[in-house]
């Protein structure tokens, strides 16, 4: 059996002054070596998860914590976000919150993380090429971050959490900003980081692109896990139909309607529809 | 005569090339909704700046439902275009969901009782009902994109641009917002929407516009874009999952889900 990456156990959290918790009851193992999809209506606690994840929840943000949160071993109330962070990268849904407002040039903004944590400028220096690269955006070095387009600044954001080194990537929408073409070649990016053992936790609400990427599904509503599974269990679930959304196979399955299990993905999708009926 | 025309329109950013190569960027759109689609770069959010004055063209023309934009000031476009920006956070500011929707309209000095109307009528169609009294920024991202669109509504303009209002959007809210934006058109608003969501495009906008690299490089109906591979390979364009899902068993195109049901039944 795998290592355990990220653990909650019986986790509740409420923002400071917030009337409720955010997300309650969650329970959840993922092992090191998963891709996660977590999904979502709005307020369902997809972002609050990744915060908690990262420490951030309660550490920057205050707040009352319940339950244990352990990432890597270690339980979140006694590690510093500082500390994480060289094991753990958080990408946030909006990418201007990313950037330090610090560096001047994309290349400097890459190796914001690694000079905080003191590594030897040599390594800084590959580092910092090596993710720029991966990410697609070594033309932009010497531009200034807060010159570039929210697509491109998304981009640096991956490129600054990928010369950490993370062994846990957290991604709140890591796509959002970016045109389909931007957003294949960071998928691409996630699967060779994946293959190479990464951990990785995504929120996405492109339900048919989450269902072809993440061999697991945790489906969330008003802070609570609704389901976890496999993607065709999960919107093969009636209460995730109607609460979550479906992707567009799975509706067009069911309006069809054909019988179950529906299918989530292109080829299963396919094969059910068959040729069409005379 | 179109409602929104543009003539050999040229824009360059300062110290940058320019967006739409020569002769310039030629366009017409009718009312009703069109989706205004291309890869990042390709001119998309430029050209819905221009419409509304907010960035002016070098040279060319632009009309927007019979006013010339170049000798109108953008506090009067706002009268007949409501706009809203690809990032929520960059048009609001103030500290109710009311008071923001109502900004517009009470800016405009519309009387009163359109402003109640327009506004009422506004924060109903986005969903805000019960959320006048919240700071917008103690709202998620998606529901700020809300504030922004019913912001746009609020002064009731006879045009409206929404830049990739999808973004962020769970399924519920894709669905209140392709029932809005399909009223619009049928009001006979002209509606311009810019996404990358294709999906939302063969669901909610029966015209589409594709540019590529500042120039246009397909205008008509949205079900004849989708057929031509190398247009949106070229334009950096997803193909539509039914669409492909209709390839893929041997069916003819189809663009929405309707549409791939009917023929999948025939």
């Amino acid at each position: 059996m795998s290592e355990p990456a990220v653990v909650f156990e019986d986790v509740g959290y409420a923002y400071e002054e917030a009337p409720r918790e955010a997300v309650s009851d969650i329970n959840l193992r993922i092992d090191a070596g998963e891709w996660v999809g977590v999904t979502g209506p709005t307020n369902a606690g997809k972002s609050t998860l990744c915060l908690l994840a990262m420490g951030l929840a309660p550490h920057f943000f205050g707040g009352k914590l319940r339950g244990k949160v352990t990432v890597l071993g270690t339980e979140s109330r006694a590690i510093k976000v500082i500390e994480r962070s060289t094991d753990v990268g958080l990408l946030f849904q909006n990418p201007f919150t990313q950037v330090s407002g610090a560096r001047e040039r994309v290349d400097e903004e890459v190796a914001f993380g690694p000079e905080c944590h003191g590594v030897a400028p040599a390594e800084i220096e590959a580092r910092v090429g090596e993710a720029m690269d991966l990410v697609g955006i070594s033309a932009l070095a010497a531009r200034h971050p807060l010159d570039l387009s929210g697509g491109q600044l998304q981009r640096l954001a991956l490129a600054s959490l990928l010369a950490m080194r993370p062994k846990v990537l957290l991604l709140d929408e890591p796509t959002s900003q970016l045109d389909p073409a931007g957003t294949a070649a960071i998928f691409e990016v996630l699967s060779g980081l994946h293959q190479s053992g990464i951990t990785i936790v995504m929120v996405e609400h492109r339900l048919e692109t989450l269902c072809e990427l993440c061999p697991r599904i945790v489906a969330m509503v008003t802070g609570r896990i609704l389901a976890d599974g496999a993607p065709q269990d999960v919107f093969n679930r009636e209460v995730v139909q109607e609460r979550v959304g479906l992707p567009v196979y799975t509706r067009l399955a069911l309006s069809a309607p054909l019988p179950a299990p529906w299918p989530v993905r292109l080829s299963e999708s396919a094969k059910a529809f068959g040729t069409p009926i005379a | 005569m179109p409602d929104i025309s543009l003539e050999k329109v040229l824009f360059s950013y300062p110290g940058g090339v320019d967006v739409y190569p020569q002769p310039g960027l030629s366009l017409a759109l009718e009312s009703g909704v069109t989706a205004l689609v291309g890869e990042n770069g390709a001119g998309k959010t430029t050209l819905t700046k221009l419409l509304i004055g907010l960035l002016r063209p070098r040279s060319g023309d632009i009309n927007v439902a019979g006013l010339d934009v170049s000798k109108t000031t953008v506090a009067a476009m706002a009268k007949t275009v409501g706009y809203t920006f690809q990032n929520p956070d960059d048009q609001l500011f103030e500290r109710t969901v009311k008071a923001e929707v109502t900004f517009g309209p009470r800016v405009l000095k519309r009387p009163p009782a359109d402003v109640d109307r327009g506004v009422a009528a506004a924060i109903k169609a986005c969903g805000l009902a019960g959320k006048e009294d919240v700071h917008p920024h103690d709202l998620g991202l998606s529901e700020r994109k809300w504030v922004a669109i019913a912001s746009a509504l609020a002064s009731e303009p006879s045009v409206v641009v929404l830049d990739e209002p999808t973004l962020g959007q769970d399924y519920p809210s894709r669905q209140r917002l392709r029932e809005l934006v399909m009223r619009l058109g049928s009001e006979g608003k002209i509606v311009l929407v810019v996404t990358h969501d294709m999906d939302f495009v063969g669901e909610a906008c029966p015209k589409t516009v594709v540019l590529s690299h500042g120039a246009v490089r397909y205008a008509g109906p949205t079900s004849n874009a989708f057929g031509d591979r190398a247009l949106l390979k070229e334009a950096g364009i997803e193909p539509l999952h039914v669409t492909g899902l209709a390839q893929a068993i041997g069916l003819r195109q189809c663009v929405n889900e309707a549409e791939f049901l009917a023929t999948w039944r025939r």
